[in-house]
């Protein structure tokens, strides 16, 4: 009964909560107390940080990758008239990690919102090359460069290397803003640029050798969102257009090979991503019908993709007479088509359904061609290829039931259906089918146990050998995305909070198993684990604590064949994560001082053994990164306005990874490498900085 | 196929017989005394900031809660002012005798008294339009999550809808994503310099993962446009989903993989001519450096793995 009052209750507060307000005597509610907000606050910091390290991986994110000395500037404030408003923030302006954002309108009628973000990617600072860049951007040798068939003999490589750090940088503008026309109808609009500039790796491949590149890139995105929204007094419908439009700054890569060259081949050229465009008009809406209290969602969006950057020739080298191109460019196009209809109902107050179907499609109707490939610009192939433009539909459909039992159980079940079909690949159609069921307990009010688990079975209508061998497959190998696969699934969740006792605890473990029974080659079994566990303690109103620990274990097994026949290795992986964190909180200690210290430590290990017909198990060595990181934040109120904080964080990451450990320039010979070592840091970082506050600090009641 | 099918009718026909009987079973959906007249407070907010004047409580000054020019605000003219979030106060606000427990307002949080869906409810019925297209049925809707899990409504800054804090919010319920978030490989999420919204729509998107656009690749191309293509020569497990090969909250592997190269494209590839050849401890620097294990394995010459554009690029080395 108290359960039918409860929902009859919700569902007349969201049908008609207007009316309620209106038919409320209000005549007294004169609110003379209410402290309304009118004029103007900030709080402005500025100071200084000192970084005592250089590391990369230090700095990743947040710009500190450097040793020396910041500036701290950040800043927030807040300018009410009436119900007009302006705020804006001010992030890290003295590091790369810079935002600024300003919004403001009037509440209720309109708004808007400008900012600028840097975000700065840091991969590598040990790195070196022999290349430089010249005007044209051609990545150039010394002049005194040796040639040689390999990197040993390249007399001239250990005098040649100049540092060049791999890194980015991301700069995002946006401009946005809404109006509401009325009660009903609002229109958003949304402007981006997103701007990345810096240094990534390519390789610069020859016949036989290559060359790790610093390879200058320049990419600009502009997104713009638009849409108009309906709203009705049940439900709502939106209107909206997302364009996307990518401009590469450089078409081509053109680098000097440091290897002996073929006649004409001293110089190659590689295309970079080519400019590309996106569109994709969406029609949304939802609408909650009295009957069993349900609700319909649906979503229909159709896009379209275009692509159509001039082709660089076969190749750069003059002595080849290359083919003339089937075309001059692209001319690609990929159309989308996306399709979701939701229903959920409570037919009964303790029955939930809910019924669900999504439909994919990336129509690709890109021309296909006949291409001749200069191999590596040194020789023509003399085959003739087609590109093959990959298109694909995915259906999805979930049905699930959930009946709360008795006042403490929930149960669930369901089912969910995904079909996919492909064209050009070994598999053509394939299904998935999932079963799954949960049970909720929450015997009392401040403990709750969750289970759910199922089974799923991926299924192929048949692995085509026949585009397998057209490609130089094995037709034995079955690719892991395209494989039949049989997985178990189990999932639990348990949170308390204990009455009285000022701990709360919370717990998840989440288990997967995978077989690929029917792959003679290619993934064979997985198995994920994941667990979780949380607890804090409250230790006063003033004090708190926490403990966190998280363990990730990814085990997989794979077969392959280096005779093109059955199996004749073996590699087995296991990928495990451990993290720990503990932290403490004390606020107002002498009604002057805030402490926060956080330690958390991190702890990467994955093993890989590799076993072999020829010469049975000698497994590589084991990956590892360890990161343990404290940081102590303190801040001090030394008078009504003015405050002085300060961060002392200590930062230590250690890794072995045989890719890159004793992996110089001229390690292998047939490829010239940048010379990237394992992360390996200890960095302290210290700031002090005053924070000041103009306008009204505390909140007091209006006389 | 046809099993699947039989499969799919087979799970219908059980759901609609448990439906049926359950309808049956009980029919008691309405309630004679339902509504009692509800008993707001005789003076608003006033009644309630006679108690209620600390600072945590008044901070929803500086919220859009309380903007009195808005109409539509709580505070606005002629609307309920605490009351409109927290119920009729009048029976809380109003005597008790000695001894006697004050009749509770609706509180908000997990842990409150008040059922979530009744929480929940005070709010979509101002917040529909940000609620309303996928909430009813996502995921948080499934599990019961309050708004007020994630929502400091009375905050002047609500840590959620900020980019350095909201991951925090969010990891306080999904640990394991925050335990990936600290791999040595991850996006930024964890130092705030970019957020969990960035990728997921949080009040329930009808996409997979309730992810900001339609499709997986859709979401990753809004930063990575240059992996979007179409490309001349395109590697099908890309166009496909980027999950293929990327997990994007975190590996111990470079470029976020799912495993650790060559074995990652040897679970695709095992070409005549360039056999799938085994890489073990042989291969490291002490030994025979293979250049198919060390540096970036395959990658050291077939590193356009997200396409080519080059007519010469069939391999992916251009």
């Amino acid at each position: 009964m108290r359960a039918n009052q409860h929902s009859l209750l919700i569902a007349a507060l969201v049908i008609a909560s207007p009316m309620a307000a209106a038919e409320v005597d209000t005549s007294e509610w004169l609110c003379e107390s209410c402290p309304f907000e009118s004029g103007y606050r900030a709080d402005y910091e500025a100071g200084v940080a000192v970084v005592s390290d250089d590391a990369a991986r230090f700095g990743n994110g947040n710009g500190f990758e450097e040793d020396g000395t910041y500036p701290v500037l950040s800043g927030e404030g807040h300018l009410t008239r009436d119900e007009y408003q302006l705020t804006w923030s001010l992030e890290n302006l003295g590091v790369d990690s810079r935002a600024a954002v300003i919004s403001g309108g009037q509440q209720g009628r309109y708004g808007f919102s400008f900012g600028y973000r840097e975000l700065p990617y840091r991969l590598f600072d040990t790195t070196q090359s022999v290349f430089g860049q010249n005007a044209s951007g051609v990545l150039t040798l010394p002049s005194n460069w040796v040639f040689a068939g390999n990197t040993g003999s390249m007399s001239a490589l250990a005098s040649s290397l100049r540092d060049s750090s791999i890194e980015s940088d991301r700069r995002i503008l946006d401009a946005g803003g809404h109006w509401l026309v009325d009660d009903r109808w609002q229109f958003v609009a949304d402007y981006r640029r997103q701007n990345k500039e810096g240094i990534d790796i390519v390789a610069g491949a020859g016949f036989t050798q290559s060359s790790l590149l610093p390879r200058v890139h320049d990419y600009e995105t502009d997104q713009i969102d638009l849409a108009v929204r309906y709203r009705l007094p049940q439900g709502g419908v939106t209107l909206a257009w997302y364009g996307s439009y990518f401009t590469n700054k450089n078409d081509a890569l053109t680098w000097e090979t440091p290897f002996g060259s073929f006649p004409g081949a001293e110089r190659q050229s590689m295309a970079q991503e080519p400019d590309n465009e996106f569109q994709q008009l969406s029609l949304s809406g939802h609408y909650r019908f009295t009957p069993w209290n349900s609700t319909v969602a649906v979503s229909l969006a159709s896009g379209s993709g275009e692509q159509n950057q001039a082709f660089l020739p076969y190749t750069v080298n003059a002595n080849i007479a290359a083919a003339a191109l089937p075309r001059s460019s692209l001319n690609g196009s990929v159309d989308t088509r996306n399709m979701a209809l939701t229903w959920t109902a409570r037919p009964l107050t303790a029955l939930r359904f809910k019924a669900a179907y999504r439909y994919d499609e990336r129509d690709n109707t890109t021309p296909q061609s006949d291409w001749t490939r200069v191999i590596v610009d040194i020789v023509d192939s003399g085959d003739v290829e087609q590109n093959t433009p990959y298109s694909f539909e995915r259906t999805s459909m979930k049905v699930s039931a959930e009946l709360k039992l008795f006042d403490h159980w929930r149960v669930g079940a369901g089912y969910d259906y995904k079909a996919l079909d492909r064209d050009f690949q070994e598999v053509a159609e394939q299904t998935e089918d999932t079963g799954w069921g949960q049970a909720r307990w929450r015997p009392v009010g401040w403990a709750d146990l969750r289970l759910r688990g199922g089974t799923s079975r991926r299924d192929i209508d048949r692995y085509d050998t026949t585009v397998a061998q057209s490609l130089g497959q094995n037709p034995l190998l079955r690719k892991y995305n395209l494989a039949y696969r049989y997985r178990e699934f189990l999932e639990f969740k348990a949170s308390a909070s204990l009455p009285n006792v000022p701990l709360s605890l919370s717990a998840t473990l989440y288990e997967t198993d995978d077989s690929y029974t029917r792959s003679v080659l290619g993934l064979t079994d997985a198995e994920e684990s994941r667990a979780t566990l949380d607890l804090g303690w409250t230790i006063s109103e003033r004090a708190s604590a926490y403990l966190m620990v998280g363990t990730e274990d990814i085990e997989a097994n794979q077969l392959g064949s280096a005779r093109f026949a059955d199996a004749d290795w073996r590699a087995s992986h296991d990928d495990r994560f451990e993290h720990f964190g503990i932290g403490i909180s004390l606020e107002r200690l002498a009604e002057k001082l805030d402490l926060r210290l956080d330690y958390t430590r991190g702890n990467g290990d994955s093993s890989i053994g590799v076993d072999t017909d020829s010469n049975g198990p000698n497994p590589l060595p084991d990956l590892n990164s360890t990161l343990d990181s404290l940081r102590l934040e303190a801040s001090y109120r030394w008078s009504e306005r003015l405050e002085l904080s300060s961060t002392l964080r200590f930062e230590q990451f250690s890794a072995d990874d045989w890719a890159l450990e004793g992996v110089n320039p001229n390690t292998l010979p047939t490829i010239l490498t940048l010379d990237a070592d394992p992360y390996d840091y200890d960095v302290w970082f210290f700031s002090l900085a005053f924070r000041y506050h103009f306008g009204e600090r505390e909140i007091r009641l209006a006389d | 196929m046809p099993a699947s099918v039989e499969t799919v009718q087979r799970y219908l026909r059980c759901l609609a017989c448990c439906f049926v009987l359950l309808l049956s079973v009980s029919s008691q959906a309405q309630d004679d005394d339902a509504d009692e007249a509800a008993n707001y407070s005789r003076k608003g907010a006033d009644s309630c900031f006679a108690c209620h004047d600390d600072q945590v409580t008044l901070a929803v000054f500086r919220t859009a809660h309380a903007v009195p020019g808005d109409p539509r605000s709580p505070f606005g003219h002629k609307q309920l002012q605490c009351e409109s979030c927290h119920g009729p106060g009048g029976d809380h606000a109003g005597r008790v005798r000695r001894g006697q427990e004050r009749p509770p307002v609706v509180m908000f949080g997990s842990d409150a008294a008040t059922p979530v869906a009744e929480q929940n409810s005070y709010c979509v019925a101002c917040h529909d339009s940000e609620t309303g297209l996928g909430w009813h049925g996502s995921a948080h809707d499934d599990d019961t999550v309050a708004c007020a899990d994630c929502h400091t409504s009375h905050a002047a800054r609500d840590p959620v809808l900020s980019e350095t804090s909201q991951a925090e919010v969010c990891f306080g319920c999904h640990q394991q994503q925050r335990t990936q978030s600290r791999k040595p490989y991850a996006h930024p999420v964890d130092d705030g310099n970019m957020a969990c919204s960035s990728c997921h729509d949080t009040h329930g998107a009808m996409h997979d993962m309730q992810l900001i656009r339609q499709t997986l690749n859709q979401t990753c191309y809004d930063c990575h446009a240059e992996t979007r293509g179409p490309f001349l020569w395109e590697h099908e497990p890309v166009a496909e989903d980027c999950s293929n090969c990327h997990d994007p909250h975190g590996s111990n592997h470079p470029g976020m993989l799912t495993q650790r190269g060559p074995m990652l494209c040897q679970g695709c590839h095992s070409q005549s001519g360039h056999p799938s050849l085994p890489q073990d401890a042989s291969g490291l620097p002490s030994e025979a450096p293979s250049q198919y294990l060390l540096g970036q394995n395959c990658m050291n010459c077939h590193s356009q793995v997200h396409g080519s554009n080059h007519p010469s690029g069939s391999k992916l080395m251009r």
